[in-house]
């Protein structure tokens, strides 16, 4: 082969390595752009009136005078909707049957639309559930309804052998001639006016329980359960495994013995996590009985034992990185063993043992296969920290999964679902980088 | 290092206040009677100030629990079979049905396909793997994709029984989904897809198909001449009292009767 | 003065212990050993438990049907009646997304390692390691929801454009390098000294040609696939392959990085290239630390959950034909965490004991993938350190 050549190869090379690189770097770009794009989505948006309605009356947020005046004004523009289309109606009644058979059904569809968009049209009761009760919060959900309102979406079913093309009609052209015409182009006009569109941040996105499944409010109850279940595991997991570390770094004597307790630490750190879930439900749950049936305890506890092998490893790698001077200075000076250990290494190592945790942390607060089977309920008020033992809890991880295949309105509330995503990913990475931080504080201090 | 803890710290006591009731009554079962147990949950936390949870694990999974004892009310969008009813007998439980809504299950597909109705034999031999192309009941030469319920949905065994028949199973390319939602979505996004899902989750999203030429509709659900429909139970231990009782008795108020309306149940 | 003589007869205190107090500090010793070997050990029994309590609950499944069914059928209907427990599709589901995962993130692993111990400088690296620990610390449940809701839509509706864009990025480069190499052994071989430039300019043109059509014909063929699905094997190998990556870069440098300075030095010396050198000898060297990468790799993936729950479709059968990622597979760790919700864990019917018995073949995989990978990095390290 020529030199060329092998300087082509060679460049090449570095040039696949690169690009694995950068490969990664994009999947990481990837994955968290449209979540941190659409995730900031459901705190900073356009609001409606509608969503400062719920704030004010379903959490007693606001300010009232604005929203009255605000109501009023948006009513005024409404009332001028709601009477076009009571004069339909009535126009409908005088026609004769076959005539206003035509529009019935036509017409049951733009008020379906119009109650979603504006809520609850007057005169009829007041729904029950209250996903109905409320118009459209979100102003870019508004537009869409005003859009379903506007035009009828059909499709062209003359050929039965091909699949059909979704076409739209204005719904102004059915209603041609009729008193309810105007009511299209009014509303396209006036649509601003009557959901009284603003910039909103809402906070209480972070710390407000969530309304008729997640449809409105916040996501406080699976912050909260998130939390519960990743400081509960450290709890348990953060003792036992910085204990751990101490014999394997200090008492324990290279022979058959410990070479089984390190394999038994690398095997759990290899057991997939839905494993887990199985061994917490068969243990815990059907075993031990450490409580009825799914419940924090029992969630933290399967956690705890999937990060303690991560936790002895680190605190491990930290004990070891403290210098040897240190422990011999104070073995010299006619300290004890144990006393050694528990007032010069562990202290020394401690930021090390600590940034083990924090990623430990990270890894219980985003794991969701094993708290299925053991704690995560998918509708569930915030449990007080008295109800730990005995209380499941919605968690992030768990809710993000229910919320985006199993939830009835699954499509509607995809803004909750990234708003859940990005505040799990944000924690989890937020644990990361401080501890990635940490370590490169220490490991200048340990440079000098 | 001090801060984190300090953060920490005042994060699990912040908890503390915001802490409500977590007792009260627990709902355990089905995914399609979900949304009418949560509707409840939530008029009740409203009204009354009662904390319920509501889990949807399905119908099998809620059966568990009421015999286990770690749930007050087993939500199940099918009859309790005899093994299970036998098997609550030996721990002691003893179940009892109640009715609180009708539901039909509306065969989907995605609007662009022009069939419009099907005879149940056609279903099941689509179901079956014997008809792969919507060309086999007069559509366009697409290919079907299959859309069904995890094992343990009821929704997934009451349309075996009432459309599949006794010992006809679904073909094993048929893809699974958790849900009733997660079915909806998947038949809206594909084209050329059929799916089966609680006549309470379905919206403009998808077509309705037709059954042996009837479309399910209130009318047609009440007197049966819609062929796949099925009642809607919830079990309790024993004759419920208390809380329990009153949130069964709420399905056969007017206020009750109202949120299985809105949600596109049939009261009873 | 007096102060000496008091810290004196302290010290000396401290030093002179009665017999008595001696054995009582011996006892302490022992017994605090003792509590912290219990603690110790405490990973072992965990282990233990996890293996016992997931075994006694798969057991009863093996006594009520045997083995041949769950390993040998494809027919998984656990809710008929009777039950049918064919585990074979979904074994071969998990080995299906776990072998795609493979194929994509072994090669980018292992470049990407080699870039970071060999080739970057350390300026850069310090800002390539936070991209690799980001990624691995990204929950799994997150990954899954833009499996499901970005990726799967994006491959319904733009399927075949995205592969063809695939193998044009991918494959083009690969090929132009193909054509240089291939003219330039060739004409090495059968041309004369004085003819060799003109031959390889030849051959190169005659290839480039071939690679262009080669390039053209396959591209058009993808960009006609319609995939029906977009939750799919393909889909959930290319997340998985995300998950598997940081594992497989971190534990293969590792092992690239414990291969001695000497080596490579000695054969730059001999006029190797770099590429050469880490092909030749560094890669060689490294091997069994990069096996263990990519079993480690390997594990990840076939053990990950909630992406697999939520993107891969879950119809237990084995496409048609069989290497077809474009459909539906459903995985063992799915089934379990779907299936979970049948009653019959009070009935104790073959249900609910077969995902236990599909954990337990999950947990023996892992076991003995994480023992074999032990086994060699233990042997390499040794290899390398003492020789």
């Amino acid at each position: 082969m020529n030199l060329g050549t092998r300087k082509i190869l060679d460049n090449s090379f570095t040039a696949v390595g690169m690009g694995s690189i950068v490969v990664m770097a994009l999947a990481l770009l990837a994955v968290l752009t449209p979540i941190v794009y659409n995730g900031v989505g459901a705190v900073f948006f356009t609001g409606t009136i509608e969503h400062r309605t719920i704030l004010y009356k379903e959490y007693g947020r606001g300010d009232a005078k604005t929203i009255e005046t605000q109501t009023a004004t948006a009513e005024r523009y409404r009332g001028e909707a709601y009477r076009m289309l009571s004069d339909f109606e009535a126009e409908m009644e005088g026609m004769p049957f076959e005539a206003s058979s035509r529009y019935r059904s036509q017409y049951a569809q733009v008020r379906a639309a119009m109650s979603s968009l504006l809520g609850p049209l007057p005169g009829d009761p007041t729904p029950m559930l209250t996903r109905f009760q409320y118009g459209q919060t979100r102003w870019e959900k508004a537009e869409e309804k005003l859009h379903e309102i506007l035009y009828e979406k059909k499709w062209d079913y003359s050929d039965p052998t091909v699949m059909a093309k979704a076409f739209y009609v204005p719904r102004a052209e059915a209603f041609a001639g009729t008193m309810l015409a105007p009511l299209f182009g009014y509303l396209d006009r006036h649509l601003a006016d009557m959901m009284q569109p603003e910039f909103t941040v809402y906070w209480g996105f972070f710390t407000d329980r969530s309304l008729d499944a997640h449809i409105f409010g916040g996501i406080w109850p699976e912050i909260q359960g998130t939390f519960f279940l990743a400081i509960g595991a450290m709890l348990f997991a953060f003792p036992l495994g910085v204990i751990a570390a101490v014999y394997f770094t200090e008492y324990a004597k290279e022979g058959f013995f410990t070479s089984i307790l390190r394999s038994a630490n690398s095997t759990l750190a290899g057991v997939p996590s839905i494993v887990f879930g199985l061994f917490g439900l068969a243990f815990f749950i059907n075993t031990m009985k450490v409580s009825e049936s799914k419940s924090v305890l029992a969630g933290s506890l399967t956690l705890a034992i999937m990060i303690l092998p991560t936790i002895i490893r680190a605190a491990e790698e930290a004990i070891l990185s403290v210098p040897k001077t240190y422990k011999e200075a104070s073995l010299g000076l006619g300290s004890t063993k144990w006393n050694t250990i528990a007032t010069v290494i562990l202290p020394a190592a401690l930021p090390g043992i600590i940034t083990g945790g924090i990623i430990s942390l990270g890894r219980a607060a985003g794991e969701t296969a094993p708290i299925i089977f053991t704690a995560a309920v998918s509708v569930g008020s915030a449990i007080g920290i008295a109800d730990v033992f005995s209380s499941p809890t919605p968690a992030l991880s768990w809710n993000i999964y229910n919320l985006a295949s199993e939830h009835e309105m699954a499509c509607e509330i995809r803004h909750v679902q990234y708003g859940m995503v990005l505040s799990l990913v944000s924690i989890v990475l937020l644990l990361n980088l401080s501890a990635i931080l940490l370590r490169a504080k220490i490991s200048q201090k340990l440079k000098g | 290092m001090k801060r984190i803890l300090l953060l920490l710290t005042v994060l699990l006591f912040a908890s503390v206040d915001a802490g409500a009731v977590g007792g009260g009554v627990v709902i355990d079962g089905s995914t399609t009677v979900g949304p009418i147990a949560k509707s409840f949950a939530a008029y009740f936390k409203n009204r009354y100030g009662v904390g319920v949870t509501v889990s949807e694990s399905g119908s099998g999974n809620g059966v568990k629990s009421l015999i286990n004892g770690t749930c007050d009310i087993a939500a199940m969008s099918r009859a309790m079979k005899s093994r299970e009813i036998s098997a609550a007998a030996t721990k002691g439980v003893n179940p009892i049905a109640h009715t609180i809504a009708l539901d039909g299950i509306a065969i989907v597909v995605h609007p662009s396909n022009p069939v419009a109705s099907l005879t149940r034999a056609q279903i099941a031999a689509i179901y079956e793997g014997r008809i792969t192309s919507w060309a086999g009941v007069g559509g366009p030469n697409v290919r079907i994709v299959l859309v069904q319920r995890e094992s343990n949905s009821g929704t997934q065994g009451s349309f075996g029984e009432l459309v599949m028949g006794k010992g006809v199973r679904i073909t094993r390319s048929a893809e699974t989904h958790a849900s009733n939602g997660a079915v909806k979505n998947r038949v809206s996004s594909t084209p050329g897809a059929i799916g089966f899902l609680g006549l309470g989750f379905v919206d403009g999203s998808v077509k309705v198909l037709a059954v042996n030429g009837v479309r399910p509709s209130l009318p047609a659900i009440r007197n049966g001449s819609y062929p796949v429909s099925r009642p809607l139970y919830m079990y309790t231990n024993g004759q419920p009292a208390g809380l329990v009782k009153q949130f069964i008795d709420f399905a056969g108020t007017a206020e009750g009767m109202r949120i299985v309306g809105e949600l596109g149940f049939i009261a009873q | 003065m007096t102060e000496e003589v008091k810290s004196d007869g302290k010290r000396s205190n401290a030093f002179v212990v009665s017999p008595q107090k001696r054995k009582m500090q011996k006892l302490a010793k022992n017994a605090g050993e003792a509590l912290l070997l219990g603690i110790a050990s405490f990973v072992a029994i965990i282990v233990l438990f996890i293996f016992y309590f997931v075994a006694v609950d798969a057991i009863p499944y093996f006594q009520l049907r045997g083995f041949t069914e769950f390993f040998t059928s494809t027919g998984w209907y656990p809710a008929g009646e009777p039950g049918e427990f064919g585990a074979l599709a979904i074994i071969y589901g998990s080995a299906m997304v776990t072998l795609g995962s493979a194929l994509l993130a072994v090669p980018m692993g292992i470049a990407a390692a080699v870039c970071l111990s060999d080739i970057l400088p350390f300026s850069v690296r310090q800002y390539a390691k936070p991209v690799i620990e980001m990624l691995a610390a990204i929950p799994s449940v997150a990954f899954g929801f833009f499996a499901l809701v970005i990726l799967a839509p994006l491959l319904q509706s733009n399927g075949g454009p995205l592969l063809m864009w695939t193998w044009w990025v991918l494959a083009a480069p690969f090929l132009l390098l193909a054509v240089i190499v291939a003219a330039d052994l060739l004409s090495a071989r059968f041309a004369q000294e004085e003819n060799r430039k003109k031959m390889a300019l030849l051959l190169q043109s005659l290839f480039g040609i071939l690679a262009v059509l080669v390039l053209y014909v396959v591209g058009t063929k993808l960009n006609a696939i319609e995939i029906i699905t977009g939750t799919n094997a393909l889909n959930v190998s290319i997340i998985l392959s995300f998950m598997a990556l940081p594992t497989i870069v971190s534990v293969a440098e590792d092992a690239l990085q414990s291969v001695g300075r000497e080596l490579r030095e000695g054969s730059y010396a001999l006029g190797a290239t770099r590429a050469e050198t880490l092909l030749k000898t560094v890669l060689p060297a490294a091997s069994s630390g990069i096996l263990a990468a990519v079993i480690l790799g390997i594990m990840r993936a076939l053990g990950e959950t909630m992406v697999v729950w939520m993107a891969s479709g879950n119809s237990s059968h084995i496409p048609d034909p069989w290497f077809n990622y474009l459909e539906a597979v459903r995985t063992l760790t799915a089934t379990i965490a779907g299936d979970m919700g049948e009653a019959d864990q009070v009935t104790g019917s073959a249900r609910y004991h077969v995902l236990f018995a599909m954990g337990l073949l999950l947990l023996v995989i892992s076991f003995f993938s994480n023992l074999v990978s032990e086994r060699i990095v233990v042997r390499q390290r040794k290899i390398l350190s003492g020789q």
